[in-house]
Parts: structure tokens; C-alpha cells; sequence
């Protein structure tokens, strides 16, 4: 499958509908290609987010580099966002 | 209890293909983020936000499920991720365009079907002017 859009990486459709299927309580249970491909673009968005506040907060240490603990302070604000 | 454990074990290494696949896709991302705002990532920092995508990707399956059930289909549409985004006002401003830009889209995308088969229809063989009379017609029906 060639890839899409504006910004080279992002999620496979095909991966994306495989996740969301191990989760489904019924079998019969599908996801639309359209609702696919928004939520390939719904998890981009929360992964550079996840990304970009880590980032932010360490910044604000001063420092260059994003580490666990950084992950651990924005975690509860980006989960109450998703 | 033989084959059921190797079904298990089957099951397992699915789970954690997909998880290398999350992790891969989240590094490239990460490393977008990276060049953008001029930092660095640690390896266990994708790692965790790997981990988090895959298990909030969980929240997601069961939440559109219910939508889904709650609107009485056994589809998921555009609508049910709309209702997923609910949370951010921004981030549902973006699923929105996102979404409308779709059905945009794929509007063009039958029309410029239609156009073909018209254009085509001057030097088809008689097989292929049934097949497009027919669908043809059946558009007809439709509007």
C-alpha cells in the first residue's frame, strides 16, 4: 500500500483495523474505511501529541532530551484529553 | 491442551506484531516531533508512549463498539469516531475537516467514475454497453 497524505509516517490502515479488532466484544463488529482512516489520523495526532508535551515538559527543565519521567508528568493531562 | 496452547502462542505473537508495528510508527513520529522542536527522544520514552498508544487503543475499540451498538449497527462510521473525539474541542474540529474532506473526496471519486463510463461508452464492445447501460440505469434508480 503506498502511503498517503501530507506527512510521510502514520498508521497503516491495515494495521490500525487489526489492533482495533483485537479489542472488539463481537465478531461482528467492523469498522467503515472511512472511520479507518480517521482513526489512523486520530492516533497520529494523539502519538505527536504524547510526543510534543514530553517535549514541552522538558523544555521547560532545560533539557535537550525527553526521558521517562517526562512521559510519567504529562501522562494524566493527555489521557483526560483522549 | 496442546493445540490450545499453541493457539495461545499464536495469539500472542499477533499481539505483539502489532505492538512492533505501533512501536515503529511511533518512532518515525517521534522523530518528526524531534527534528521539529530540536530535542531527542530516549528509547524508553517511545517505548512508554508505544505502550500507552497500544492500551488506549483498547479504550478506543470498546468505545466505538458501544457507540456503534448504541446507534443499533454492527458498523463502525465516521459519526462514532466524531463521538470518540469528544473530549478536546480542537481535536474534534480536526476529525470533523478530516472527515468532511473524506466525504468530499469520495464524492468526486463517483463522479469522475461516472464521467469515465460515459466517456468510454463510444467504443465499447456491446458486452460493456450492457454492463454500462446498466449501471446506468441503476443510478437512475437511485437519484
Amino acid at each position: 500500500m503506498a502511503s498517503r497524505g501530507e506527512s510521510p509516517s502514520g498508521f497503516r490502515k491495515e494495521t490500525v483495523n487489526k489492533i482495533l479488532r483485537l479489542h472488539f466484544k463481537d465478531d461482528k463488529t467492523r469498522v467503515s474505511s472511512d472511520a479507518l482512516l480517521l482513526m489512523t489520523e486520530m492516533l497520529k495526532v494523539f502519538v505527536r501529541e504524547a510526543a510534543a508535551r514530553g517535549a514541552r515538559q522538558a523544555q521547560a527543565e532545560d533539557l535537550d532530551r525527553v526521558d521517562i519521567e517526562h512521559v510519567e508528568k504529562m501522562l494524566p493531562q493527555l489521557l483526560l484529553d483522549f | 491442551m496442546e493445540p490450545a496452547g499453541e493457539q495461545e502462542g499464536e495469539r500472542f505473537s499477533h499481539t505483539q506484531r502489532l505492538k512492533a508495528a505501533v512501536h515503529y510508527t511511533v518512532g518515525c513520529l517521534c522523530q518528526e516531533v524531534a527534528e521539529d522542536k530540536g530535542i531527542q527522544f530516549s528509547k524508553q520514552t517511545i517505548a512508554a508512549i508505544s505502550e500507552i498508544t497500544f492500551r488506549q487503543c483498547e479504550n478506543f475499540a470498546k468505545d466505538l463498539e458501544m457507540f456503534a451498538r448504541h446507534g443499533k449497527r454492527t458498523v463502525i462510521n465516521s459519526e462514532d469516531v466524531k463521538l470518540l473525539a469528544r473530549r478536546s474541542n480542537s481535536l474534534l474540529r480536526y476529525i470533523t475537516q478530516k472527515s468532511e474532506e473524506l466525504a468530499l473526496n469520495n464524492l468526486e471519486q463517483k463522479e469522475k467514475k461516472k464521467k469515465k463510463s460515459s466517456t468510454a461508452k463510444g467504443r465499447t464492445t456491446s458486452a460493456e454497453q450492457v454492463a454500462a447501460a446498466m449501471t446506468e440505469s441503476e443510478d437512475s434508480n437511485v437519484v
